[in-house]
Formats: C-alpha cells, sequence, structure tokens
C-alpha cells in the first residue's frame, strides 16, 4: 500500500515538475527570441564550469563576508536570476534537440530501438531534473543545488555525446543553427 | 592595459555597433581585414569567457583596476554606470546567453559592493559631530 502510494506521489511529482519547466520554456522563449545570440560551437564554455560558477558557494561566502543585508539580497536575487535562466535554455535546448531528432528519425529505416527508449529515458530524466531544479532554485535560492545542478549540466552532456550515434544532430550544432 | 576588464572594454570599442564587425587599421594594414576581423572576434570572445569565470572577488578587483584607471571620481564612476550601464555593450555578439546574464549580474553585483565599500569609506572620513559638553 504505502509504496504504491509513494511511486503515485512520485509519478504526479513529476509530472507537475515536467509542467512547470514546459512552462518556463515558453517563457524563456518569448524571452530569448530577442536576446539568443547564434553560437559557434567554440563559444560553448565548458557548460560544467559555467554551473559552478552560477550556483558557486565561494561567491556566497565572499558575500556573507562583507556584511550587507542588502547586498546579500541583492545577490541572492540576481544568481537566482541567472540559475533560472540557465535551466530554461538548459529545457529549451533539449527540447529542441528532441523535436530535432524525431524529424529525423522519421525519415530513418534503420531506427535502434534501444537507443531510441535510451535518448527518451535521458530526455525525461533531465526534464525532470530541470523541474526540480526550477522549483528549488525559487524556494531555497541556487547555492544548496549546486550538486544538482552540475549532475544536471552532466546529463546534458552525456545525451549530447550520445546523441550522433541515433542522429546528426548535438548540442553544439543546434546551437549554431 | 591596466587589467583584463580594460582589453575587454577595449576590444569591444573595435566593433562597428551598427554592423557588430571589428575593425582596426593597423592591424588590417599588416594582416588583411578578415584576418583582422577574426582575430578580434576571437580575443574577444576568450577574454569575456575568462571574465564570466572569475570569482566575483577577483571580477570586484578587475573593476575596481578598471576605475582607478579611468581618473575619475570613483563616486562618479560608480553612479554613471549603475545609471547607464555602458558595460552591456561589451558583451561579444556570439556569447551564451546564461554566460551573458551572468556577466551583467555580476557586473550589476560589483558595481553595488564597490559603491558600498565607497559609502563606508566615506562615512568613516567623515569628522564626528562635535561632542554637547557636558554640565552646561
Amino acid at each position: 500500500m504505502i509504496p504504491s502510494l509513494a511511486l503515485t506521489a512520485v509519478a504526479v511529482l513529476a509530472i507537475i515538475l515536467l509542467l512547470l519547466s514546459g512552462r518556463d520554456d515558453e517563457c524563456e522563449e518569448r524571452a530569448a527570441k530577442g536576446q539568443v545570440r547564434q553560437q559557434t560551437p567554440q563559444d560553448n564554455v565548458q557548460p560544467a564550469g559555467l554551473v559552478r560558477r552560477i550556483f558557486s558557494l565561494e561567491d556566497r561566502d565572499f558575500i556573507r563576508g562583507i556584511q550587507s543585508r542588502e547586498l546579500q539580497g541583492l545577490f541572492l536575487d540576481e544568481r537566482r536570476k541567472v540559475a533560472l535562466h540557465w535551466v530554461r535554455q538548459t529545457t529549451g535546448e533539449v527540447r529542441e534537440i528532441m523535436k530535432r531528432h524525431r524529424l529525423i528519425s522519421r525519415q530513418s529505416a534503420n531506427l535502434d530501438a534501444g537507443a531510441e527508449v535510451k535518448l527518451f529515458f535521458r530526455y525525461a530524466e533531465i526534464r525532470f531534473l530541470c523541474g526540480t531544479l526550477a522549483l528549488l532554485v525559487r524556494v531555497f535560492g541556487p547555492h544548496v543545488l549546486v550538486n544538482l545542478a552540475a549532475h544536471t549540466s552532466e546529463v546534458y552532456q552525456r545525451m549530447g555525446r550520445s546523441l550522433p550515434k541515433v542522429a546528426s544532430v548535438s548540442p553544439g550544432n543546434l546551437a549554431a543553427s | 592595459m591596466p587589467c583584463n576588464f580594460a582589453r575587454l572594454v577595449y576590444l569591444a570599442s573595435t566593433r562597428d555597433y551598427n554592423t557588430g564587425t571589428y575593425h582596426h587599421e593597423g592591424l588590417t594594414a599588416r594582416y588583411g581585414m578578415e584576418q583582422t576581423r577574426q582575430a578580434l572576434q576571437a580575443a574577444h570572445c576568450d577574454l569575456f569567457r575568462e571574465l564570466v569565470s572569475l570569482p566575483l572577488k577577483e571580477l570586484v578587483r578587475e573593476l575596481e583596476g578598471y576605475i582607478s584607471s579611468a581618473h575619475e571620481a570613483p563616486g562618479d564612476f560608480i553612479h554613471a554606470w549603475q545609471e547607464l550601464e555602458p558595460y552591456r555593450v561589451a558583451v561579444p555578439m556570439e556569447a551564451d546567453s546564461t554566460m551573458v546574464q551572468l556577466f551583467l549580474s555580476n557586473i550589476k553585483l560589483a558595481l553595488e559592493i564597490l559603491r558600498f565599500h565607497q559609502e563606508q569609506i566615506q562615512a568613516n572620513q567623515r569628522p564626528s559631530s562635535p561632542q554637547p559638553l557636558l554640565g552646561r
């Protein structure tokens, strides 16, 4: 009884988080249309480094050392905004990759069912992680989530690396298109 | 140049704001227009990435160095930068949008930190108000 209830609760939470991250995408797509710049592959810095910088504990400790409540509040607001921007951008890119993949898969004669299932689960995992992050960043702020954010970034990179075997799109060339 | 932030501002200033292309007469005469454009663009992007990856503490130091090299009153400089946000033009056109957000946010924070320090210095320099004389 209890395990089935727990499973249902997890499933409901997953659906809520997916919906939440989906809503973020739409906001992001609208907001980013004017500001997302055309990228070249060399412009993609090491995402793990960028993520660690956004969720950085070092910066939080530095601000705490200044001992100004105003500055601490501003810092938290600013980092929350940037963290949510990254979450939305990641969700948007992953969604775009899957959209393109679906289009390519339809024309492909030799689909690998195992790879397709694996890709779908990775996609669902990233969407779930992004949804969780979007919720937790709003509630707790970004700095307690550095490991979860780094893990999400890692999963995203793994998805990017596994894509060429399935289809000829990757986060790198997607960004360039 | 005194610091990387000054280099970033300089590289951004070699870009035509109407077209987004980089120009440098001296380099063009020596290496040709296309090579110069590519070199300036790459240098701008590299330097931008370097500054984005800096811890906030070091970015504050960079900005402080830039302000002191400008030979203006720091208070006026900080006020103008907070109001006009001229640092927005230092962003390369090709930069990733999260990097841009982080950079702009960090500069905003760094300016606020420097303003806070500036106010503290001024408060310490202010002569203390005369003490009321006892027994009167």
